[in-house]
């Protein structure tokens, strides 16, 4: 006999038919019956876990009516006193851990649990909060805020997840007061693979999993800056925005707004800082670097007899590149293409995006943008260019877009590629995978096996090894930079040192066939590989021994053992006559770049002047890739410095400075002076600094801190080591 | 310039120049008619050799002002100046037959020379010892030209600490709400007798500010080490345990200040001795170009 097409039963006392298989809640809902609900949403499947939708069927126990099918003549009962009553202590117990008011409720008012608390009169739960939650908050996704102690575990999240998105990323894990939700392998969410589409912050009935708005920062919008905020529907028309989730822009709603631009405004300029990214709809842009290609220069210094002759007694090499083989013919900037040091000038078009690492790691901006023709864009906060980044249709447009006009300029800028053909540059192309890596994320264990090389795209790079008394930061590496080579080429084929993203980073990756084939195609691009993997080597050698070496001692600890040059002035030789400071002054042009105080030990003074640290701080954030160092030793500030001061700022010594000089005439924008950043460069086109040359008294010394130090401390006072004789340093004379 | 081992080869290249001078004068003073002066040839010779040392020596505030030209190091140039300085003395004698001359150019010349020398001398020894003595007792020792900067910082500091303490604001006499003036961090809560109060505001209205805002301090007894160390034990046994500590702050600000004093001091001794040098020098060098041309011509 076939089973029913429909049964009738009894919920609350009203009779009701409903088709075989419905579930008691169901049943109930259809025929306006409220059962009040954590666990259960319609669009998902039951799983029964709150157990606050109990009714009574008249069996031993209640039943959870979101699961349990409903069956012929049952009778039913949703809201006796004594189910009131379950639900009531059920809720009371949930309470009982709950944060009340939770952030949902806090910014919504719409916390389920806490409504239906209300509703049931639940006050001051009588039950013990446990002592120590099981997770802490979790605020590592951009625009979702994880809140374990709101957790009521009701899978919901889960269910959303899997179910209705297909991203399983969250599951449960643990037991009892340990159980949680968590994100692939427990990682953080914004470290999973969690694309953000919101879909588990929607359902979550309490304030686990709650909208994190980009708090203090507001596009501004009105006629005045020809900006309109967007509505959920019209972005979703945009193919760049298919596959967000509405919800999500709806809730965050003011965090995109269009922007039109009419030829020749300024949409942007270099050195300013910012939090927010572009995207081309219509329209093309012009990028550069407005801000002159300049050291801290005087113009007009060779007129006049004395100047010339000046000039011919202290000669001045300008943009001395060459002699390092470095060949950069390109300013890294923060855009899908570089710009070329002779003509730093390049057009963006519709569908390209700009201002990444403004946006997300909030850097200054590296160009200044200026509208072809008529333009209209749109620009987000962080929060939406995260979730678009994480979009696959997003994300594929982006990346073709880098394949088809960026990938080339980007190899081709780095010079140990400057050999690539054009047919192996387009071999490659289809075969590189781009991948994004969140700060703090490890892209290479050292120990690992090597399957492949990377370029860096966007972000910075910490490159560090592990040693006995703990981590060492060997480097830092920028766009342009690449790494990888030396475990690829070496014998055992494992990573050599740890890299790590200090912040929002993107890189290319050249799987190692691909490695394999390009070196074994191109041998003067194995050889320069090989060469810099060599001075790789040598380098975190030498250091590596200088830190065993070094005794430990308060004073050191002040920085002065992370420095591979010193400015010391013997103040038992030294007048205070400030020749030092003059020489330096008149070696820039006016302007020292070392001050005569600073720390002081015995005899000792260390100056106050760049000390070319092995882990240099000053490096990172650069939006255009200006500080460097060079050959390994001095840090130098290239000319297309934008003097956005983050440099300044990052020195935790002091020694970097800015700089104004007037602006030369006609520069784009509305600045009459512009700044750069200055610091000591030891001289590099002398053959020794000017400070230590000029002194009268041989009080001024360039010292190397671990020979100097090493034998202070080891108890035999040694006349200051001179810079040219100090081992590991150019002998320059 | 500390005077050491390095300067052995100028020494003995002096003393070696300064012999062989010494052998060449003997035998030409003996058999030259009317005695060695200026205007024979041994003579001639010996004013060149003297007179371009002396150039030289004087060509060195030149090479100061030029410091980033690669003509040399300059403490190199220092070490000439000192030595062949020095040697141009009896040189320029050896040139005069070890007389003053007889016109009164000549007479002049010599005696701002043997000024020159002897404060040139003095120079050098002060800078040989002076760096030390001012390492050794001027451990807050700042850059000369930010002396009148942070002697006015701490007196705003002083000024900070007493009005935490009194609730009165040093600088206008205000009563005024402390911790306010202490930017909102209120450093103590002690309670004061009045006439306790008035002790430390006294001793700061009289003693203290006075110090801190004049350069030298002169007429302050604070300015004695000894007597300021007196005076601020005994301005602790007036007051609470609990604000010692700010008045073991403004003591370390007392010293603070003397040693910028003292800096200022060496510092003068340090460089005041140029005044002298420096422009004597140059009328010598001018005095000694007109000499070169009369001689020479008439």
């Amino acid at each position: 006999m076939a089973p029913p097409k429909e049964i009738t039963l009894t919920i609350d006392e009203q009779k009701v038919t409903v088709p075989a298989g419905t579930t008691i809640f169901d049943a109930a809902r259809m025929n306006g019956i409220p059962i009040p609900t954590l666990c259960h949403q319609q669009n998902e499947t039951p799983v029964g876990v709150c157990r606050v939708c109990v009714v009574d069927v008249g069996a031993r126990v209640y039943t959870a009516a979101c699961i349990r099918e409903a069956e012929n003549n049952m009778v039913v009962k949703t809201n006796s006193d004594k189910v009131r009553g379950a639900r009531k202590t059920l809720v009371e117990l949930l309470m009982a851990d709950h944060p009340s008011p939770c952030a949902r409720e806090q910014q919504s008012g719409d916390c389920e649990l806490e409504t239906l608390a209300k509703s049931y009169s639940v006050g001051t739960p009588r039950f013990a909060k446990r002592l120590t939650p099981s997770h802490q908050k979790d605020e590592s996704s951009l625009s979702i805020m994880v809140d374990h102690s709101a957790c009521i575990l009701c899978d919901r999240c889960i269910r959303g997840c899997s179910e209705i998105r297909h991203n399983f990323v969250i599951a449960r894990q643990g037991k009892g007061y340990a159980a949680a939700i968590s994100f692939d392998a427990d990682m953080p969410m914004g470290s999973s693979s969690c694309v953000s589409c919101g879909e588990c912050m929607v359902s979550c009935p309490t304030g686990a999993l709650t909208n994190k708005k980009v708090l203090g920062q507001k596009l501004e919008q009105g006629a005045t800056l020809s900006g309109i905020s967007v509505e959920a529907q019209e972005l979703l028309e945009l193919p760049v925005f298919k596959g967000v989730s509405g919800t999500f822009l709806e809730l965050n709603k003011g965090a995109v707004v269009k922007r039109t631009y009419r030829k020749g405004e300024v949409i942007c300029h270099e050195g300013d800082y910012g939090s927010t990214a572009f995207y081309l709809v219509e329209g093309s842009v012009d990028i550069f670097i407005s801000t002159p290609r300049a050291h801290v220069d005087t113009e007009g210094s060779q007129e006049g007899f004395l100047s010339k002759l000046a000039s011919k007694l202290k000669p001045r090499k300008e943009h001395q590149r060459e002699e390092e083989n470095t060949g950069r013919k390109f300013i890294y900037i923060d855009a899908p293409v570089d710009l070329e040091y002779d003509h730093p000038v390049a057009k963006l078009h519709a569908g390209d995006l700009f201002g990444e690492m403004t946006c997300m790691n909030f850097y200054p901006r590296s160009a200044t943008v200026v509208a072809a023709e008529d333009v209209v864009c749109l620009e987000m906060l962080r929060n939406v260019l995260d979730v678009l980044q994480k979009n696959k249709t997003f994300r594929a447009k982006l990346d073709a877009n880098y394949r088809a006009r960026a990938l080339e300029t980007h190899l081709k800028s780095v010079p140990v590629f400057a050999s690539l053909t054009q047919d192996f540059i387009d071999h490659l192309r289809d075969r590189v995978e781009l991948q994004r890596f969140a700060p703090g994320q490890v892209i290479c264990h050292q120990g690992d096996p090597a399957d492949s090389f990377y370029l860096v795209r966007i972000g910075f790079i910490k490159v560090s090894e592990d040693h006995p008394g703990g981590e060492l930061v060997l480097s830092y590496l920028a766009r342009g930079n690449y790494f990888g080579e030396i475990g690829l080429l070496s014998d055992e084929g494992r990573r050599t040192a740890t890299c790590t993203a200090l912040d929002h980073v993107e890189v290319v990756k050249i799987h190692r066939e691909d490695f394999r084939e390009m070196v074994g195609r191109f041998p003067q691009v194995r050889a320069s590989l090989e060469a810099v993997a060599r001075d790789r080597i040598e380098e975190n050698r030498s250091r590596m021994h200088n830190l065993q070496s070094m005794p430990v001692d308060d004073f050191l600890k002040q920085g002065l053992m992370d420095a591979q040059s010193l400015l010391v002035l013997d103040l038992d030789r030294c007048t205070r006559c400030d020749q030092c400071v003059k020489a330096c002054a008149d070696a820039h042009d006016g302007i020292t770049r070392l001050i005569r105080d600073g720390l002081r030990f015995e005899n000792y003074l260390v100056a106050t002047s760049c000390r070319q640290c092995r882990d240099p701080l000053c490096m990172v954030g650069c939006p255009v890739g200006s500080i460097r160092r060079r050959n390994s030793l001095e840090v130098i500030i290239e000319d297309w410095c934008v003097g956005c001061g983050l440099c300044a700022n990052n020195c935790p010594y002091g020694n970097i400075n800015l700089h104004e000089f007037p602006a030369p005439a006609g520069s784009v924008g509305h600045k009459a002076t512009v700044k750069k950043a200055t610091s000591c460069n030891l001289c590099y086109d002398h053959p020794e600094p000017s400070c230590v040359y000029a002194c009268p008294h041989d009080a001024a010394h360039r010292i190397n801190p671990p020979e100097f130090f090493g034998q202070m401390l080891g108890g035999k006072k040694i006349e200051a080591v001179p810079y040219s004789m100090a081992p590991g340093m150019m002998d320059r004379r | 310039m500390l005077i050491d081992r390095t300067h052995r080869q100028w020494l003995w290249g002096s003393v070696i120049g300064l012999a062989i001078s010494v052998v060449i004068y003997i035998p030409y003073a003996h058999f030259t008619i009317g005695g060695a002066r200026g205007g024979t040839m041994i003579g001639i010779l010996y004013g060149i050799v003297g007179f371009g040392f002396m150039v030289f020596a004087g060509l060195l505030s030149l090479r100061k002002r030029f410091p980033v030209w690669r003509m040399g190091r300059t403490s190199t140039w220092m070490r000439g100046h000192l030595w062949l300085g020095l040697i141009s003395y009896p040189i320029i004698f050896l040139h005069s037959g070890f007389s003053f001359g007889k016109g009164a150019l000549t007479w002049w010349m010599m005696v701002i020379f043997t000024i020159v020398i002897v404060s040139g001398i003095v120079g050098a020894i002060i800078q040989h010892y002076l760096p030390k003595v001012m390492t050794r007792e001027v451990p807050y020792e700042t850059i000369y030209a930010e002396i009148p900067v942070i002697r006015s910082q701490l007196l705003d500091e002083a000024d900070v600490k007493v009005a935490e303490v009194t609730g009165v604001s040093m600088s206008t006499g205000a009563v005024t709400n402390a911790a306010e003036d202490a930017g909102g961090v209120i450093v103590t809560l002690v309670q004061m007798e009045e006439d306790v109060r008035n002790e430390l505001t006294r001793f700061y209205d009289n003693d203290l500010r006075p110090f801190l805002e004049q350069p030298g301090g002169k007429g302050c007894e604070i300015a004695n080490r000894s007597l300021s160390v007196a005076k601020f034990a005994n301005l602790k046994t007036l007051l609470p345990d609990e604000i010692h500590p700010v008045i073991a702050d403004l003591e370390s600000i007392c010293e603070e200040k003397r040693q910028l004093d003292h800096q200022i001091v060496l510092h003068r001794i340090l460089h005041g001795w140029l005044f002298i040098h420096a422009p004597l020098s140059l009328a010598l060098l001018l005095m000694g170009a007109i000499h070169a041309v009369i001689a020479l011509t008439y």
